[in-house]
């Protein structure tokens, strides 16, 4: 089966696509009955018909979607619901329908339908900007340039503001072009939500929704928040001029302290203007953040410099002293932002840690995204943050805002919950599953601020139907999502996707065998672990993941018992071992070099990406390019280094193109610039070609790194790949081929190991 | 005589002292594979360190808190925060890459010569002796001009002077750097 093909389908993949009929048989597969699900993807017009400009007709008693998969009765203009059965009356303008002239949501290759709803369009989206001002110098003006640019980027009707801080916080009014204007709050001070309206006059209860409801609202730009948020083509020249003539925190700060910084305030006001403003309506706020907070309520780290950045080892020993306080403050912001249905974007550049691991749950619970780049002057902040504001062809930015995310299925299965970014939007029902929760559970609804053609959700079932009650073979189980969003053009859309899959008598092995994905699988896996992280010790995590791979080999491999050799697993297994090999061994789960922003980083793309990207980030691609052939994939292992390769990593977080010493040796030589060895200067330039249309597709902009065999940088190769030989393996005087410095077990042993405790163990 | 005596004052609780000590040097010395060795007694290869990392390490009857700094150019900027507070510094040298020593050189001066750090004692490695080409302490100690800069390595406190001292050693063959860790905490008051 190919599994990415499916993909391209409806956007989903299934760990599973064959079920077993019982609940009882259902755990006996240790892989949870999950998907990944992404909800905007870009589909082919054969599978997505253009958008349709109806509203959906649904369920009277379940409110699900009239789908291809339902039996519709032309003669008595009935239609019965896959879910719960229901017969239900078809609209009166649905009088002409025919089997010749079926609407598009009856089409059996349109699964994935997106309607535009006739409502009024939503107010255009907003965005806050909150620039940092304790940094020094270019930095700041390096940040005010994007922001810039910024502004002539985004669609003209776009709503923009600016806040800026340093000790205080700086609300620029920029309704106002007679001369700047600001209102200055003190950033040690913890404000609440009354306090932010009563000090800026922000109007109180503003039309909730309106937005999500299609309720016409006010323009909101002229009800006070006109001081703060203006159309981009009108807010541009001011914000412009305010930009250029600010200057870094002036505060003096002491050669011992650290600056004061307020970043929680500021973010806390930002989300105060707009839940205040715009509640209802798109929005994000994009914090550019250059340092450590340190005075206010979400402060990580005190002012004297001698006290030093909490680090991993710090929390785990409870030797953190802001930690808790901060964690709780800006959990407080996510879940006002989430309330008011706006994103918020991290943009930390500096080359130590700023508090990202505080403010995950503003970005993860948001849809928000984060962005750490060692200075606002490195391209992975510069080209991300470009990209992040670039339109399409049509001049719309490429992402939904205000979304949210509903899923039905079939009786016979239950919802144990959803990972993503996601909150949850408690709504309990008949699908909730009572028993199991995975992620992000006890409901049916889940909201998205702010998600893109890429935002990925992994959604885990439950199968309930009890043993007693044989399901026949030609019977489906039905899973429907439905994603409402406005889209960037004001149109509010509804994009309904609903899946059909087999169930199969438990004990038909082969059968349920075959429907493994275990790429998705992997991710599915890896998304677990990843949540536990938030509560588990990681020791218990990597048993964990170990216990589940074991028992899964035993369950579906072939072998004899006790005979570790006849141990073999089918095509559709075979990477699922390594996979879980590489998870172990990953900066996910293993967090030792990396600080807590870093792994705040890391696992908020595994949490956010499709399952090609998030298999990447557990499994790196290597490609080999030599003089003797085209490029080709090789093996993720150090014996894929030879003196005469260049190889090309794609980590998804980095992007490294590593000489061979021969060919660093002769470019070193300056061969390649002699024009008599063209084929030499060919094969050096393939690896960054190639490097460079990967860095092009990616966001954010990964990191660029070329490096030669044996040199500091080649490091970030090494790193990842399989130590098949090291140090201890390695020939005496380390002659011969290259080897990695490790006492960390190959993946030879490693499946060694699991082969022994597969076929012994039950 | 000498490790009854530690072991003795650990067990009153005087010497088991919360140190903060700095892994300082240019990038591939192996400052991360030390603290690694150190903490959990394994060798591991780790993508050159980004931001500062710390872990808490027990050498001998001492505990340090161990902060991992990034060597390369553009991480160096951030050093300076860190010498607030500190007990001692440990300076690692790749003892192979004999190109980079005038560039190893010019830092240790940096870091000497910074009156943040006047009186804190510098515990100098000499990483990777496994290898067959890496440098002699002798050559080591000419290439970096610390002739008459090291104090020796006795533990014995000594009045105004700033301790210094070279040790060779292999972090991945675990050798050579728990005498330099001896000779430290011996230093650190």
């Amino acid at each position: 089966m190919d599994f990415a093909e499916l993909e391209e389908m409806d956007g989903v993949r299934w760990s599973w696509m064959t079920w077993p009929s019982s609940r009882l048989e259902a755990t006996r597969c240790i892989v949870p009955f999950a998907c990944m699900y992404t909800p905007l993807k870009r589909l082919n017009s054969n599978r997505l018909p253009p958008p349709l400009q109806y509203d959906p007709v649904q369920c009277k008693a379940c409110t699900s979607v009239l789908n291809p998969y339902c039996r519709v009765d032309l003669r008595t203009r009935m239609w019965f619901c896959i879910f719960c059965h229901h017969r239900n009356a078809l609209p009166p303008n649905y009088s002409s329908i025919t089997e010749q002239s079926l609407p598009y949501e009856l089409i059996p290759d349109f699964t994935t339908v997106e309607y535009a709803l006739p409502r009024q369009r939503a107010a255009p989206p907003a965005f806050l900007f909150v620039l940092d001002t304790c940094t020094r110098d270019d930095e700041l003006q390096t940040a005010k340039d994007y922001i810039i640019k910024a502004l002539s980027l985004l669609p003209p009707e776009t709503m923009v503001g600016l806040i800026t801080y340093g000790q205080n916080v700086h609300v620029h009014v920029i309704g106002y072009t007679d001369c700047a204007k600001c209102y200055v709050l003190r950033g040690e001070k913890e404000y609440t939500t009354e306090q932010i309206k009563d000090l800026l006059a922000l109007p109180s209860g503003m039309p909730r929704g309106g937005a999500m409801n299609g309720v016409p609202g006010v323009n909101p730009a002229m009800v006070g928040a006109g001081r703060f948020l203006q159309p981009a083509s009108e807010g541009e020249f001011m914000m412009t001029s305010i930009l250029e003539e600010l200057d870094t925190d002036p505060w003096p700060v002491p050669a011992s302290q650290r600056p004061k910084r307020a970043t929680c305030t500021a973010l806390s006001v930002a989300v105060g203007i707009l839940e205040s403003t715009y509640a209802g309506n798109g929005a994000r706020v994009e914090l550019l953040v250059g340092g450590p907070g340190t005075v206010d309520p979400g402060k990580i780290v005190a002012l004297e410099l001698g006290d030093t950045v909490r680090s991993h080892s710090d929390i785990d020993k409870d030797n953190a002293p802001f930690h808790a306080s901060a964690l709780k403050a800006f959990d407080d912001i996510a879940t006002r932002a989430v309330n008011a249905g706006h994103a918020i974007d991290v943009w930390s550049c500096s080359l130590d840690q700023v508090g990202s691991y505080e403010m995950k749950s503003c970005v993860d619970r948001t849809g928000g995204v984060f962005v750490l780049s060692e200075s606002f002057e490195h391209p992975m902040f510069k080209n991300s943050f470009e990209k992040f504001f670039a339109t399409d062809a049509t001049n719309q930015l490429a992402m939904g805002f205000q979304s949210s995310l509903d899923i039905i299925c079939s009786r016979e299965i239950k919802i144990a919950g959803v990972i993503g970014p996601v909150a949850s939007l408690n709504k309990d029902g008949p699908s909730v599953s009572t028993d199991m929760e995975i992620g992000i559970g006890g409901t049916t609804s889940w909201r998205m601020c702010a998600l893109d053609v890429n935002t990925t959700i992994a959604a885990y079932f439950e199968v309930v139907n009890p043993h007693s009650n044989p399901i026949r073979d030609d019977q489906y189980r039905f899973v429907q999502f439905m994603t409402r969003y406005t889209h960037p053009s004001g149109q509010h859309r509804m994009r309904v996707t609903t899946t059909a899959g087999r169930w199969t008598a438990g004990d038909n092995i082969e059968a349920i065998a075959a429907g493994f994905d275990q790429d998705a699988a992997a991710v599915l896996m890896a998304r677990m672990a990843v949540y536990k992280t938030e509560n588990e010790d990681s020791f218990d995590i990597l048993r964990w993941v170990d216990r589940m791979l074991i028992r899964l080999c035993a369950r579906f491999a072939q072998y004899d018992r006790e005979n570790p050799d006849s141990f073999a697993l089918a095509e559709n297994f075979s990477l699922y071992p390594q996979f879980m090999f590489n998870l172990r061994r990953s900066q996910f789960l293993q967090v030792f070099n990396s600080t807590p922003d870093e792994t705040a980083l890391y696992r908020s793309y595994l949490n956010r990406e499709n399952v090609n990207n998030c298999l990447l980030m557990i499994q790196p691609t290597l490609m080999s390019y030599s003089l003797s052939g085209p490029p080709e994939p090789v093996l993720l292992d150090v014996t894929s280094i030879k003196p005469d390769r260049i190889l090309l990593l794609d980590t998804f977080f980095y992007v490294i193109v590593f000489s061979g010493e021969t060919v660093s040796a002769w470019r070193k030589a300056g061969y390649h610039e002699d024009g008599k060895h063209t084929n030499f200067s060919l094969l050096l330039q393939a690896p960054k070609d190639d490097a460079a249309a990967v860095l092009d597709e990616r966001f954010p902009y990964a990191r660029y790194i070329e490096c030669d065999q044996k040199g500091s940088q080649a490091r970030f190769l090494l790193a990842k790949l399989n130590p098949s030989v090291n140090h201890h393996s390695a020939a005496a005087e380390y002659g011969g081929s290259d080897f990695i410095f490790t006492d960390d077990v190959s993946l030879q042993v490693f499946t060694e190991h699991l082969k022994k405790l597969a076929v012994s163990s039950q | 005589m000498f490790s009854w005596f530690w072991d003795a004052l650990s067990y009153l609780g005087l010497y088991y002292k919360n140190a903060k000590i700095l892994f300082l040097g240019l990038d591939n010395a192996g400052k991360t594979t030390l603290m690694h060795v150190l903490r959990d007694d394994r060798v591991a290869l780790h993508i050159p360190t980004q931001q500062p990392t710390a872990e808490e390490v027990v050498v001998g009857n001492i505990r340090f808190r161990a902060f991992d700094l990034g060597g390369h150019a553009a991480a160096r900027q951030i050093w300076r925060n860190y010498y607030a507070k500190v007990d001692g510094v440990v300076f690692l040298v790749d003892a192979v890459d004999r190109e980079r020593f005038p560039e190893v050189k010019k830092e240790l001066d940096g870091l000497i010569n910074d009156d943040m750090l006047s009186d804190v004692p510098f515990l100098i490695l000499g990483n990777k002796i496994d290898m067959p080409r890496a440098a002699s302490d002798e050559e080591l100690r000419s290439a970096l001009g610390l002739h008459h800069l090291t104090t020796g390595q006795g533990s014995a406190p000594m009045a105004d002077i700033r301790p210094i001292e070279l040790f060779m050693c292999s972090v991945v063959r675990k050798m050579g750097y728990a005498e330099g860790f001896r000779w430290l905490s011996s230093h650190i008051q």
